[in-house]
């Protein structure tokens, strides 16, 4: 069986599509697949960084496009997982380095071998983008319950229609915050589904862990007890087709608040005796 | 482009009064990194016209203070780097060489030039067989005799070859080598050892100091005869810098950049992206930095990574440095700190 090559996409930068695909792919090699990534951010790479593996990136996408190496040979293999796979882009060329094409034969040669290939796409609508959906057939839309990264994913919504390889695309909401939503201080989960009109693959909390392990190169689902790093190996279920209910990122925070209420309780009691 | 080198009790003079470009004299100090006997001194530098800047002053000291000396002061003709040496709280002094010559008669060190000088007055001798004996009466008898002989072989040189003359006093020269070799002729015939006049040619922009049982193979030769690039500026992330000969930076190269040269690659700051010196197969060449943090070093054919432990994102910005080079040893590439 051929395997899928799914593009991570946005827009807008910094919504966290690099983290979703080292976390996705992470995900999906832990549950047996084969994975490789591939980061298309040429001059701006960040995907080997937060998977610890930029120390030993000796050839790149840039490379194998020219020529200089097999494919093989830039294949960089996790240092925990041997089913996952990166290509790293080049850090010292820009996007104009590799075509549409010449993405789009990598991709189908890496098909023949890998169960996933996941493409981080870089920010904005320019030929970066063009080139990063040319290989794919499904697409990750990733956005933040913000009014500037929801138009940003409205406007990639319908450029991936109008492209011609894409079958499917699927919404992922990151850096969602309970609390906010609830004093109506966030649009929630349901606003960004309504507006852009567009089936939710998952729905991601904000969590600080996130930025710790981006800093220590090791993604956060390989921490279990992350709610975060939970719904990123959820979200790596439903790409494969299983159903998986959505977490619900409200509860752990409410238990929080109330045995933070009742600790507080405590001490004040024992302050007045 | 001379640099002298004197000891006194616990004081270093470097003389870099001859050299005209920061680039130059950066470079030359750079081999003080190598002399061991510059180490826990209280170095004297001095300059010419050179118009030195504070950070190109303050990068002098933390190299200096790298090799556990201080820079005690510094000697120079430019105003401007007179006025920035001060502000940084070093003392500004002169320090002709007329003044330590008399302080110090002694001088253990010997420059290539001096070394140079001597080997040509013994090629001279060489030719005539009976000035050779004269000589080595001579030694044997007091010092007073020997600056006469000296004085005619001076005359001599100066009217056979257009060589310079050095301005030590040779009788100077001739009371060490009696106090090193004692005045046996036997031991001064180390003088007579044949070596080939070629390894003494000076090559451009570098004044090397040569130890004679080092052996030269083609790659040093090589090396030697690389011209340096100089390039005074951060290397930020995706910035390659590709030469055919040595590069030296003064700054920092960040992550995500590729330098990659014939010969030596040198970092007067912190080195945390790809280096790859040699990049032509020469497996003599070396990576110098004041902190060495690259993600990837590569010499010649030789490639190595950056350790995992170490933490990748923070790089640790402090005053103190520990100079570190990289070489390969037995087909490894293997990273020294300097002050070992």
């Amino acid at each position: 069986m051929a395997g899928r090559v799914i593009v991570i996409t946005s827009g807008k930068g910094g919504v966290g599509k690099t983290t979703t695909s080292a976390n996705i792919g992470t995900a999906l090699a832990k549950n047996g697949h084969s994975v490789v990534l591939v980061d298309t951010d040429i001059g701006l790479r960040n995907l080997d960084l937060l998977l610890g593996l930029e120390n030993r990136i000796v050839y790149t996408l840039v490379d194998v496009v020219e020529e200089r190496c097999k494919l093989k040979q830039a294949l960089v293999k996790d240092k925990k997982n041997p089913n996952l796979c990166l290509l790293a882009a080049a850090q010292t060329r820009d996007k104009s380095s590799v075509s549409a094409e010449q993405l789009k034969k990598i991709t189908d040669k890496l098909k023949k071998d890998y169960d996933f290939i996941l493409v981080d796409c870089p920010a904005g609508i320019e030929q970066g983008f063009q080139t990063a959906i040319a290989g794919a057939s499904e697409a990750i839309v990733v956005t933040t319950p913000e009014m500037s990264a929801v138009r940003d994913a409205d406007r990639i919504i319908g450029l991936l229609e109008a492209a011609e390889g894409i079958e499917s695309y699927k919404l992922l909401i990151n850096r969602v915050r309970p609390n906010m939503i609830k004093s109506n201080d966030m649009m929630s989960v349901e606003d960004v589904e309504n507006i852009l009109s567009c089936q939710k693959i998952g729905v991601i909390p904000e969590d600080t862990g996130i930025i710790t392990s981006t800093n220590r190169g090791e993604p956060i689902v390989n921490n279990e007890k992350s709610l975060a790093g939970k719904a990123y190996i959820n979200v790596a279920r439903r790409i494969n087709g299983e159903e998986v209910p959505f977490l619900d990122i409200d509860e752990p925070k409410d238990l929080v608040g109330k045995l933070k209420k009742f600790l507080s309780g405590l001490g004040k009691h024992g302050k007045e005796q | 482009m001379i640099m002298e080198q004197y000891t006194e009790e616990n004081t270093y003079v470097v003389d870099l009064g001859e050299i005209n470009s920061a680039a130059d004299i950066i470079f030359n100090l750079s081999s003080l990194l190598d002399n061991s006997e510059a180490r826990n001194k209280k170095i004297c530098l001095k300059l010419g016209n050179v118009d030195l800047n504070q950070a190109q002053i303050l990068s002098i000291k933390s190299l200096i203070n790298g090799i556990n000396s201080i820079l005690s002061s510094i000697d120079t003709k430019s105003a401007e780097t007179e006025k920035v040496a001060l502000s940084l709280g070093i003392i500004v002094s002169n320090v002709s060489p007329e003044n330590i010559t008399e302080v110090n008669p002694e001088i253990p060190y010997k420059t290539a030039e001096e070394f140079k000088n001597e080997t040509h007055t013994e090629v001279q001798e060489e030719i005539k067989e009976t000035e050779v004996q004269e000589h080595n009466e001579n030694q044997e008898t007091s010092a007073e005799e020997s600056v006469n002989t000296e004085s005619v072989k001076r005359e001599e040189l100066q009217n056979t070859t257009e060589e310079q003359v050095p301005t030590e006093d040779k009788a100077q020269v001739q009371d060490e080598l009696e106090v090193i070799f004692g005045s046996d002729p036997a031991k001064t015939s180390i003088f007579n050892m044949e070596i080939p006049e070629d390894l003494y040619e000076e090559k451009e922009g570098i004044t090397d100091i040569i130890v004679p049982e080092q052996e030269y193979t083609k790659e040093d030769i090589e090396l030697e005869s690389f011209p340096t690039k100089y390039i005074k500026q951060t290397i930020r992330s995706g910035q390659v810098i590709n030469y055919e000969g040595n590069i030296v930076i003064i700054g920092d190269c960040h992550p995500g950049c590729e330098i990659s040269a014939f010969g030596d690659i040198t970092v007067w700051g912190v080195l945390s992206g790809i280096a790859h010196a040699g990049s032509a197969g020469n497996q003599k060449a070396r990576v110098r930095a004041l902190k060495m943090n690259a993600i990837q070093l590569r010499i010649a054919n030789c490639y190595s990574r950056r350790p995992d432990s170490l933490n990748t994102v923070y790089i640790e910005k402090t005053n103190s440095f520990t100079p570190e080079e990289a070489r390969i040893i037995n087909g490894e590439i293997v990273v020294f700190k300097i002050n070992d």
